[in-house]
């Protein structure tokens, strides 16, 4: 049982990445996963707990460049209720809505959820379909260092990413989707509100006189991290969004989607949803 | 007043059927109440529990020296501390255990200053174990040299019952139709907000105080007794608000008895509470059972016969559980006319967590099974449902095989308002037509009904309530009961009775009812009892009080006899309401007269029930009463989600009371019971809970809360208060059915091993599709 011993929120980041040099600081934004994992005794605390809620400069939302770059202590609510995000990204706001519950959404951070990883959260499909990448800080001779990383790239397996123990996730970064771009996202579980999702599923592509192109579909649930579904998106790339390509995506989910039997969901249900919702998002976008 | 001629008339207003808050509701609102949960005595210390982790095992060594010498840590214990202190109905269980027979067994108990520190002790204890093979459904426990939980238990073998009632050969040969199934009720638990908790404290002549949240606090001492070895005279039983207790706090659990250890053993006050994943783990369930149910009719829809052989889960220890089978068995006998019923139920232990009350007490799982069948005959019969429930519906005055007395039976009033007010006959039709056509989404509705006690149930020898009553000089009602209130809002009815009978405002009555060593005698808070049983009290103690007021004041005010009433605070004459004297004048002239007299009166009122007996045949409720639901819903054939659009509820509730209190009962009722249907679900594996959490354990939330259409059906019974009978448990017991006909309805399957989750119906709907139709097997 590991004790805290020093408590730390620092309001400059060069301050944050400092104390976190040694790699041995826990970090702690909304606490909407930390504080439940630490309680049933999946995580430990170390002895340096390090609040980066109120570094300036790590929140908000810019959405007016060519960039969109949202700070990593950004709220679920934030992103839900951002005018310019329901415009751009739609797919985004959209997840941020099922997101568990109101209290949760007022408390958990968008770059809590992605260091969380797990193959549940729920704001990683639309951002693996919206193209984003990670920005990653850390103290490194004498200054601020950063590096930027693919979303698709930063998983690794269930509650680990390749971020170093010394590394703060800074901000989550996107090019401006393209006007033809239409994006959906959709999950599941037993209960409209506080679900875990059995499976989610998120599509983002560009239409063009009827023809799909830079096809993106992302799922969380079905594999030890969230995936883009390389082949389903190959099924429909350059295709005219028809009965018959959207049949040969559904198909091609079971190359793409490898789930387990786990408390939540058995494998085959989740196989089922992912067809469910991979057509039910096709035929949606068809029939607008 | 008295000879102001002038005072206005005080019109007689009745409060029976009106709207009264609950008394505690503002505190509760407001985060003032303070639960047991809350508490904190001087010098006390926090007990906590070492549990074993494993389903079956035996324990080789336990070593507790390194937590004994931790700093802060005022007492260890271990099987030894309890060996031979066994309690439970069978004498099965013991506070402290020496061998593993689940999960949750207690093997350890650590009294320390803080929780902190009880918390590290436990860590420093070492045991070691040999895990043995264990048995973990009910019928591998039944098999022939299956690993014995209890080795003074052969076979497994706990608790059996049996009915039987006429020929059941005859009546199957006589039967043109059967129905034949095995439905499979699942774990759930009951969720209390408020989680375990006791506090314990002897004082130096060895007598015992125990804070706790038990609903029956006097047999709670029998019971708690054997488990710490000292007379039941020596308990007094505290009981402070508490988070909920739905059936959950009917019998003595390990943590009680390991909190007054504590305290025996440290002479300080010690609590023990569970966090939430402990509660989950060592909480009690809901029974679960297999149940193979079959019913037959004849052509025209007239029933024949119903038979039901239920094995069931017991668990590792004999609670409260496997008791079920006697209302499984008035079920299976009384739901609809049946002529000949053959039941019989076995509980084998398993090294699975064992089961204890649970509000619908085994209605709930036999009613998902009654409920089906009788969908499912009258489409084979091809008659109106509505038309073959109303054809074998029980009648006043009709008594059932086992003798249960239909007093006041108005069954076919719920089902005929219930359908209508839901459009029901046309639905359905219109539904099924639909069913097969192409479509994501389809609607069903399904109607379910059940029988339940509504006057108490007489399974102990006495099913009565002890009241004592005072009225102070300023016309303050103090209500001294045995009524137990655990959320349910006895507080709420017992004051308004005492409102309507005394004519006093509903803020000056007083109740004190939860201090074993103060309030008289009660059997408890069970089988939607406390209303009709602590009503009745009540109301006998008011009219005693009320004849000692009046004719006190018709000789001092030299009025005639019976010409008076008490109303709005004041002596009035009956007949015009004139007000003669307040009344807090007249019992101070009463108390300080020449030959004084204070109101203090007592009774004890047992309701005219039989005991239930050993052979079942007896009207062991002093009422009984029907339920109906009729379910809308709407099925994603795709996802299997099952959204329940609207529930329309008729129910023989004999008269209103507190409608508030009664609209409360029922939408919480059905709230539990849509969680059975839909969502809530313990997945044991091995005997290992795998999900003791609210993320992957699913209660029903307030968005999936359908719109609720009751209807309340007035059979004014004769022996209930004022007419009312017990309503609280139906609510629960009638709803999955109800589903469960839509869902047949709305998709043409069932589910019969609950709940009906959306991967449950998905997957059914799925393999229904690969075989190339409808099921027709049903």
């Amino acid at each position: 049982m590991n004790e805290i011993e020093q408590y730390l929120a620092p309001r400059r980041l060069d301050e944050a990445l400092q104390a976190m040099a040694n790699g041995d600081a826990t970090v702690l934004c909304g606490g909407t996963d930390l504080a439940p994992q630490t309680e049933s005794g999946a995580r430990q605390y170390t002895a340096k707990l390090l609040n980066i809620r109120r570094i300036d400069g790590l929140g908000g939302i810019a959405a007016e460049t060519d960039q969109v770059r949202i700070g990593a202590v950004t709220t679920i609510s934030e992103i839900r209720c951002h005018p310019a995000l329901a415009e751009i990204a739609p797919v985004l706001v959209e997840a941020a809505e099922h997101f568990a519950s109101e209290q949760i959404r007022n408390a958990a951070s968008l770059g809590g959820n992605l260091c969380n990883a797990s193959p549940a959260g729920d704001m990683i499909p639309p951002l693996l379909v919206l193209g984003a990448s990670v920005e990653l800080a850390c103290w490194r001779g004498g200054a601020v260092q950063t590096r930027l990383i693919p979303l698709e790239r930063f998983f690794v397996s269930p509650g680990k990413t390749v971020k170093l123990p010394e590394e703060l996730l800074t901000a989550v970064v996107f090019d401006r989707p393209a006007a033809d771009f239409v994006g959906k996202f959709r999950k599941s579980g037993p209960r409209p509100a506080l679900e875990i999702s059995t499976v989610s599923l998120a599509l983002g592509a560009r239409i063009a006189d009827g023809l799909l192109s830079n096809v993106r579909v992302a799922m969380g649930s079905v594999a030890p991290t969230p995936l883009r579904a390389r082949h389903v998106e190959a099924a429909l790339e350059g295709k005219p969004l028809d009965a018959a390509s959207i049949a040969a995506a559904v198909a091609a989910t079971a190359e793409d989607a490898k789930p387990i039997d786990d408390v939540r969901a058995s494998a085959w249900y989740r196989s089922h949803l992912v067809r469910v919702f991979l057509e039910e998002v096709l035929n949606d976008v068809r029939g607008n | 007043m008295e000879n102001n001629l002038t005072a206005a008339p005080i019109v007689k207003k009745t409060l029976i059927g009106q709207r009264v808050r609950k008394p505690d509701a503002p505190e509760k609102a407001t985060g003032k109440t303070r639960y047991i949960n809350d508490m904190v005595l001087p010098q006390m210390l926090i007990g906590k529990v070492l549990f074993a982790g494993r389903a079956h095992a035996r324990i080789i060594r336990i070593d507790t020296s390194a937590a004994e010498k931790l700093p802060g840590v005022y007492a260890v214990l271990t099987g030894k501390d309890a060996a031979g202190l066994k309690f439970g109905f069978v004498r099965d269980n013991v506070a402290l255990k020496d061998q593993v027979r689940c999960e949750h067994d207690e093997i350890a108990a650590v009294a320390a200053e803080t929780e902190e520190i009880a918390r590290r002790a436990l860590l420093l204890i070492e045991v070691e174990y040999e895990d043995l093979p264990g048995v973990f459904t009910p019928e591998a426990g039944a098999l022939v040299g299956a690993p014995l939980v209890h080795q003074n238990f052969p076979g497994n073998k706990s608790l059996s019952f049996e009915f039987k009632h006429g020929d059941l050969a005859a009546a199957e040969a006589l039967s043109d139709y059967v129905v034949d199934n095995v439905f499979r009720p699942h774990h759930v638990t009951h969720c209390c907000m408020g989680t375990s908790c006791a506090i314990a404290d002897f004082d130096h002549n060895g007598k015992l105080t125990i804070w706790t949240q038990t609903q029956y606090p006097y047999n709670y001492k029998m019971d708690l007794a054997p488990a710490l070895g000292i007379s039941p005279g020596d308990i007094r039983v505290i009981q402070p608000p508490v988070g909920g207790a739905f059936g959950s706090k009917l019998d003595v659990y390990p943590y009680e008895p390991i909190a007054a250890l504590l305290a025996k053993k440290t002479g300080r006050p010690v609590k023990v509470i569970y966090s939430r994943e402990e509660e989950f783990k060592a909480a009690p369930t809901r029974q679960a059972a297999i149940i193979h149910m079959r019913t037959g009719c004849t052509r025209d829809g007239t029933l024949t016969f119903r038979s039901a052989d239920v094995l069931l889960d017991n668990g590792a220890y004999t609670s409260w559980g496997p008791t079920i089978p006697v209302i499984m068995m008035r079920t299976t006998s009384g739901h609809y006319r049946v002529p000949v019923v053959d039941f019989k139920a076995q509980a084998i232990y398993t090294n699975n967590p064992y089961a204890g009350s649970f509000r619908g007490y085994g209605n709930v799982q036999t009613t998902y099974a009654t409920a089906q069948q009788m969908d499912m005959l009258a489409d084979l019969v091809d008659i109106e449902p509505l038309e073959f429930h109303l054809k074998n519906a029980q009648k006043s005055g009709e008594v059932t095989p086992q003798k249960s007395f239909l007093r006041e039976c108005v069954l076919a009033e719920c089902l005929e308002t219930a359908a209508k007010a839901s459009d029901y006959s046309r639905k359905r039709k219109e539904y099924a037509a639909l069913r097969d056509l192409p479509g994501r989404y389809k609607k069903g509705i399904g109607l379910a009904s059940s029988i339940h006690n509504a006057g108490g149930a007489k399974i102990h020898k006495s099913d009565g309530i002890g009241t004592i009553l005072k009225v102070d000089d300023f016309a303050r009602v103090t209500v001294i009961t045995g009524a137990s209130e655990i959320g349910q809002g006895i507080d709420a009815v017992i004051t308004l009775i005492v409102a309507e009978e005394l004519g006093v405002p509903l803020e000056h009555v007083t109740i004190v009812n939860n201090d074993s060593d103060i309030a008289p005698w009660d059997v408890g808070v069970h089988a939607s009892r406390t209303t009709f049983i602590a009503g009745n009290g009540t109301r006998r103690a008011a009219r005693k009080a009320k004849e000692q007021i009046l004719n006190a004041a018709a000789k001092m005010l030299d009025e005639p006899a019976g010409t008076l009433e008490l109303r709005g605070g004041s002596v009035v004459r009956d007949n015009c309401g004139t007000p003669l004297i307040e009344l807090d004048r007249l019992l101070r002239r009463m108390h300080f007269q020449a030959e004084p007299e204070l109101v203090m009166v007592s009774d004890y009122y047992e309701p005219k029930s039989e005991p239930e007996g050993a052979k079942h045949i007896s009207d062991h409720s002093a009422a009984y009463s029907h339920a109906v639901h009729i379910a809308e819903i709407t099925v994603d054939t795709l996802t299997g989600e099952i959204k329940v659009d609207k529930v329309t509820v008729a129910q023989d509730v004999g008269r209103v009371i507190n409608r508030m209190g009664l609209e409360g009962q029922i939408e919480g009722g059905i709230a539990i019971g849509l969680g059975y249907a839909l969502s809530e679900n313990m997945r044991i594996e091995k005997g290992m809970l795998t999900n003791p959490c609210f993320r992957d354990y699913k209660l029903i939330t307030a968005p999936e809360m359908p719109p609720l259409d009751l209807h309340f059906i007035e059979s004014n019974c004769a022996e209930g208060p004022y007419g009312a009978k017990g309503v609280s448990e139906l609510p629960t017991i009638v709803i999955a059915p109800a589903i469960a006909n839509a869902l047949y309805n709305a998709t043409g399957v069932r589910i019969f091993n609950p709940p009906m989750s959306p991967e449950a119906v998905a997957r059914a709907i799925d393999e229904t599709r690969q075989a190339g139709g409808r099921r027709e097997s049903e």
